[in-house]
């Protein structure tokens, strides 16, 4: 039997860039019904495997407008990993997103596992983000990226198998399939420390 | 039933009814007998059971033991005489069993007990009265039911009882392991006493193993260790610890020879609520049961666990307490090593003890542990019913250490009682219980020679107190009546804590029992029942039956009490009688308090074992206090095992004489008197929050939790019971203070008073203003969730106060979601939930968060509630900003004013800035119509109204009416009134940071228009113009 390994992953973006959307289609899509039901969008659960490890994602979903700001960082706190989405029709939520990035550099936990999401792929007529942009700049802080649609259910899985994947394995000694995982582009990240 | 339906020869009546009242005797502590005739009974047959006055019995009782035996035959030819003896102990007969078996409830137990225990009582009145026909039929309405029941037992495998007469099962039943029980046989004796005294003295193989964890239960061992012990052990001895392999615990079981290997190990499956051996769908409530299954039964095991011999043969709790204290030394001591063979002639005791017992308990498991239970079910009935027949109720009042202390100080070394157990019967009379040890036949029939006198003298007295006043008892209960005997549970109940038998030692206390009986003694006197319960008054009573008068008994509250009054007196056989009566009171004290105190007990028979204090220096109130864990221990086992626990651990918290009762004793006085030594509200909950993780690390380390908490709970259980513990023992205590301390560091440092304005503020609000954009509650839904806001504040678990938010959130989610279909995140809920705080206008919910965000287990603020938790304390600490976000925000555009208009003044020329160009200051005129103008600068801050300029001019120009009076704005050529909210100095800042510089002047003068006003404006010159 695999242990469970509960995983706090914190979501930031600017309102309405479909924070609470790709979660609700991460955890709902899949059918295990058996998943107990949280009471609301705002915290969701949903748990994968991974390697020998079974991994539940408390999902904590952050209220984007700015003057509910100043509480991220109670949200943030104790995160294993980070959600931060942008939407690739709004340039400013973009920058929104480096003012995060920045801020869990800073203030985040250590090790934090940071993955950015270009939602509303699907609108890519209307971008205004490249994703070159985003790709760069994921590389440069050694984030994982990738874009997605909650909408068509694109990506969207995928985003939680890269996270879960540069989640350090318990136990160091048994990192078999971890050495190999390598998610995308994404390899840079160094976080692999056994916490 | 064929077994001597009784049919009515006189000669046989005495024969079988001796044996049946025999159960029923044993079974009815509470029953009485007179209590005058009690003490003298007790002398005479006490100091050696030597041969009493009386008739000779002797015969008879032989006789009486044949045929119980035959009786017992009839329907399975096997143990069920044991079942029934059992059931009789424990339960009652069939009706009583069943109860057991199916519905378990613990009360119906005792009540069957109780009205069994009546029954006998008159029983034994009828049979003085001899050959009353209603009397036989009542026998043999007993026959026939045990006859059912047996048939209704599931038989086990008879092989394990080896050549074992069918009579010593009946032994095993009851935990024989000396003559008491052939005494109790004799029939004329006084049942009771000789009875009580036998019982007292049986342990049950659960006992042996919750005595002596220390042995076998030896978590820290290695499989190296482990192997070594056993190898040198016969096979079927076992050891239970923890694989470091496989990180599980398993049972290692020495294997004999043939198995090839040494041992065999086995691993025990831990569920959330549950243990059970790999590959076995039998699950147990604890370590405990398990292993005592196992020692009866095999299931998934090549044969059935067996303990070792002195373990299985020690008589007293203390011998088995001894053998504990060495440990895993034991193996290796001497004490290990006596051979197992046939025990010496003056100990019943055999080694294959153990099995008859193990037989009998593998026989209730037969109907009960097969079926493996869900947790839901655990919840509200036991895991092993079966097992639950071992009651602590039975095997813990009795313990000899504290008879043999309490009753014959001077005369016995406690630990000596098991030898000298024959000679002084113990005061309490303990119904049956399983146990591993059965009297060899001879044995008991002797001793039910000698415990011959006795009853016949009883008989005599209670004979004479029947033949005087009952003439005849009322037609022998049927089975239906059985059905009725358990009914009343709550009565028998009663009864058996109702066993007090000085009053006047405990006024108080006798008084609050009886208030509590009479209830229910009402309903025991109704009239079905009433001529069984009558007869066992009679019989009991002190007083002469015969001044009783049927009207009389009616009042089921005084029959109650006398029942009590005349089972002590039985007990108090040889002893000082004021002893038994302490443990006594005590022992319905506690279980007054337990069935008070405990609304929500479920049925669980948990093997709790009391700590055994070191009994050297007994004082009374420490007996008291055993006493009261015991029985509390007693009624604690129908609650689950992780309650049984954590009540335990509440217990254990209050009992200063352990380390962690002082730990948290004084924590919690500390605390409650030193209110200055904490900074703030935060600083005082955390040292509480880390108070109790330290607690609980100290706790599942130390061994002060006997037995070891991991035998009870499963492992991933442990913190969760523990937090529960910590909060019963630690948070309930103190939440009084802290609400205390943590109100008043609010009312100091003024935040609730920014919070109340600022809730203020914010309930004007409309929704969007607060950037809500989704449905909202509407009144009643607000009222639900005050409500529900209400209830929490009464909780001081810091756990059920999160259930209770995540509720209100739930309902808020509804409300959002029902009205629209669609899901919402935190975008749309944290303004929802601040805005429905903000409705709610509660202060209280400023602490109520800080007491879970500080005291809740840190590791669920990961979860749900913790995340529900942070929102709400973000949606608090908003409104609490509030005022300060809008000033912010006002300040910022002021700023930027500023900025603006600094920026101008160093564009555009300008002469220096006067004072009034300064943030706080108004330059106003003052026009009078006769005085002309005045000018004065006043200090104006930002954010004051019209209003109140007009009320400060009126009192800086001395104004006599000032409602005739307002100010004006003068600018461009025009006037303007200003209205009441507006704020000048924003006006100001606005009319400055125009990008054409304008003249204006702020007027206070007289509503009322006048052409003064251009006097005022030829007049007015010296209004600096920035």
């Amino acid at each position: 039997m695999m242990a469970i390994r509960e995983l706090k992953v914190c979501l930031l973006g600017d309102t309405g860039v479909g924070k609470s959307s790709i979660v609700c289609r991460f955890v709902q899509d899949h059918f295990d019904h058996n998943i107990s039901p949280t009471i609301g969008a705002s915290f969701m659960t949903k748990t994968v495997p991974c390697g020998n490890e079974l991994h539940k994602f408390l999902i904590w979903d952050t209220a984007g407008q700015e003057r509910f700001h100043s509480l991220a960082p109670m949200y943030y706190r104790g995160s294993a990993a980070a959600v931060i989405v942008y939407d690739i029709t709004k340039q400013d939520s973009f920058h929104t997103l480096k003012k995060w990035v920045k801020e869990l550099k800073e203030h985040g936990p250590e090790n934090i596992v940071m993955a950015i999401a270009g939602n509303k792929c699907d609108l890519s007529d209307i971008r205004e983000v490249p994703l070159k942009d985003a790709k760069e700049y994921a590389e440069s802080i050694g984030a994982l990226v990738v874009e997605t649609s909650a909408k068509n259910a694109i990506n969207i899985e995928e985003l939680f198998q890269g996270i879960s994947r540069q989640i350090p394995p318990l136990d160091p000694h048994e990192n078999g399939n971890n050495g190999a995982v390598k998610l995308g582009k994404q390899a840079t990240q160094s976080s692999r420390r056994c916490c | 039933m064929e077994a001597e339906p009784g049919g009515g020869s006189g000669a046989s009546l005495p024969k079988f009814v001796p044996g049946l009242i025999n159960f029923l005797v044993r079974v009815s502590p509470p029953s009485g007998q007179s209590s005058q005739q009690q003490p003298s009974s007790s002398r005479s047959g006490s100091p050696a059971r030597a041969r009493p006055p009386g008739p000779p019995v002797a015969p008879a009782s032989r006789t009486c033991g044949r045929r119980l035996r035959e009786v017992r035959g009839v329907g399975s030819g096997d143990p069920t005489p044991c079942v029934c003896t059992q059931c009789l102990g424990v339960t009652g007969v069939p009706a009583g069993l069943q109860e057991v078996f199916g519905v378990r409830r613990p009360e119906s137990r005792v009540c069957s007990r109780a009205s069994l225990g009546e029954m006998s009582a008159w029983t034994m009145g009828t049979r003085s009265l001899d050959k009353r026909g209603s009397f036989f039929k009542l026998i043999d309405t007993i026959v026939s039911e045990i006859g059912e029941l047996k048939q209704e037992m599931v038989q086990t495998d008879t092989s394990l009882e080896n050549g074992l007469e069918v009579a010593t099962e009946a032994h095993s039943m009851v935990r024989h392991k000396d003559d008491g029980y052939s005494m109790e046989k004799d029939v004329k004796s006084c049942p009771r006493d000789s009875g009580y005294d036998s019982l007292s003295n049986r342990l049950s193989i659960l006992d042996r193993l919750l005595h002596t964890h220390p042995i076998w239960l030896q978590l820290s061992l290695s499989e190296e260790e482990a192997i070594e012990v056993l190898q040198s052990q016969p096979p079927g001895i076992f050891l239970v610890h923890k694989s470091t392999k496989m990180q599980k615990k398993v049972l290692s079981l020495r294997l004999p020879y043939e198995f090839g290997a040494p041992l065999k190990e086995f691993a025990i499956k831990e569920s959330t609520y549950t243990f059970s051996l790999e590959g076995s769908g039998i699950s147990f409530a604890d370590l405990f049961r398990l292993v005592a299954f196992y020692c009866i039964s095999r299931d998934v095991l090549p044969f059935t666990l067996k303990l070792p011999y002195a373990i299985s043969t020690a008589k007293t709790e203390t011998q088995l307490e001894e053998l504990a204290q060495l440990g895993l030394n034991f193996w290796s001591s001497p004490a290990d090593n006596k051979p197992p063979n046939p025990p010496p002639p003056h100990r019943p005791l055999s080694s294959d003890g153990v099995c008859p017992a193990s037989r009998q308990l593998c026989l209730i498991n037969g109907v009960h542990s097969i079926k493996t239970r869900t947790p839901s079910e655990l919840e509200c009935s036991q895991t092993n019913g079966a097992l639950c027949f071992i009651n602590p109720l039975f095997l813990k009042v009795h313990s000899q250490d504290l008879c043999g202390g309490l009753k014959r100080p001077g005369t016995r070394n406690p630990n000596a009682n098991g030898t000298e157990r024959p000679r002084s019967p113990p005061p309490r009379p303990p119904p049956p219980t399983i146990n591993s040890l059965h009297t060899s036949p001879q044995l008991s029939r002797t001793a039910a020679q000698e415990s011959m006198p006795e009853t016949v003298n009883h008989n005599k007295h209670g004979n004479v107190a029947l033949l005087g006043t009952k003439p005849t008892p009322i037609p022998p209960p049927r089975l239906k009546k059985q059905a009725s005997f358990l009914e009343a549970e709550g009565n028998s109940a009663k009864t058996l804590t109702g066993g007090r038998p000085h009053p006047s030692l405990e006024p108080g206390l006798e008084l609050e029992l009886e208030l509590e009986l009479e209830p229910e003694s009402s309903t025991a006197g109704n009239p079905g029942r009433a001529p069984p319960a009558e007869a066992p008054e009679n019989c009991t009573r002190a007083q002469p039956a015969s001044s009783e008068s049927q009207p009389l008994w009616h009042g089921g509250r005084q029959r109650l009490s006398d029942m009590s009054i005349s089972t002590s007196s039985s007990d108090s056989l040889e002893f000082d009688r004021s002893m038994p009566l302490f443990g006594y009171e005590a022992d319905t004290n506690s279980s007054l308090e337990d069935y008070e105190g405990e609304s929500d007990q479920e049925t669980m028979a948990p093997p709790i074992k009391s700590k055994k204090k070191r009994n050297s220096n007994f004082v009374l109130p420490k007996l008291v206090k055993s006493q009261l864990r015991k029985m509390s221990g007693v009624f604690s086992s129908f609650m689950t095992p992780e309650k049984r626990m954590v009540r335990r651990i509440a217990e254990l918290s209050r009992d200063k004489c352990t380390y962690f009762g002082c730990l948290v004793q004084d924590y919690v006085s500390f605390l409650q008197e030193n209110k200055e030594c904490h900074m703030s509200s935060t600083d005082l909950l955390q040292t509480i929050r880390q108070f109790m993780t330290q607690v609980k690390n100290y706790l599942s380390q130390s061994s002060e939790l006997d037995p070891p908490i991991e035998s009870l709970i499963p492992e991933d259980q442990i913190d969760v019971v523990l937090e529960k513990a910590m909060h019963k023992c630690i948070l309930k205590p103190l939440k009084g203070h802290v609400e205390t301390m943590l109100k008043d560091f609010h009312m100091a440092d003024g935040s609730w008073k920014q919070l109340k304005e600022n809730l203020q503020l914010v309930r004007q609000r409309n929704p969007q203003e607060l950037g809500v954009f989704a449905p909202t509650p509407d009144f009643v839904d607000v009222e639900k969730i005050k409500v529900k806001f209400m209830t929490m504040q009464k909780m001081y678990s810091p756990e059920k106060k999160v259930m209770l938010l995540l509720r209100v959130c739930k309902l808020i989610y509804t409300v959002m979601e029902n009205n629209s279909g669609r899901m919402y995140g935190a975008d749309d809920f944290l303004p929802v939930l601040t805005y429905v705080i903000a409705q709610c206008d509660m202060l209280e919910l400023d602490t109520e968060i800080e007491y879970m965000m500080e005291l809740l287990d840190p590791s669920l603020l990961h979860g749900e509630g913790g995340y529900y938790l942070t929102s709400a304390y973000g949606a608090l600490s908003l409104i609490k900003n509030f005022q300060e976000e809008q000033a912010a925000r006002l300040l910022s555009s002021e700023t930027r004013d500023t900025l603006r208009q600094w920026h101008k003044r160093r564009t555009t020329n300008r002469t220096i800035p006067s004072v009034d160009d300064f943030q706080n200051y108004l330059r106003v005129a003052f026009q009078e119509v006769n005085s002309g103008c005045t000018g004065k600068t006043l200090l104006v801050r930002p954010y004051i109204t019209t209003e109140d300029v007009c009320q400060l001019c009126a009192e800086k120009f001395k104004v006599r009416d000032p409602e005739e009076y307002s100010l004006f704005l003068f600018v461009d050529e025009t006037w303007q009134q200003l209205a009441e909210d507006t704020y000048p100095q924003k006006i100001k800042a606005e009319l400055h940071s125009r990008p054409q510089p304008h003249i204006f002047h702020f007027v206070y003068k007289r509503i009322k228009n006048d052409p003064y006003g251009v006097v005022f404006q030829n007049g007015e010159e010296n209004i600096p113009i920035s």
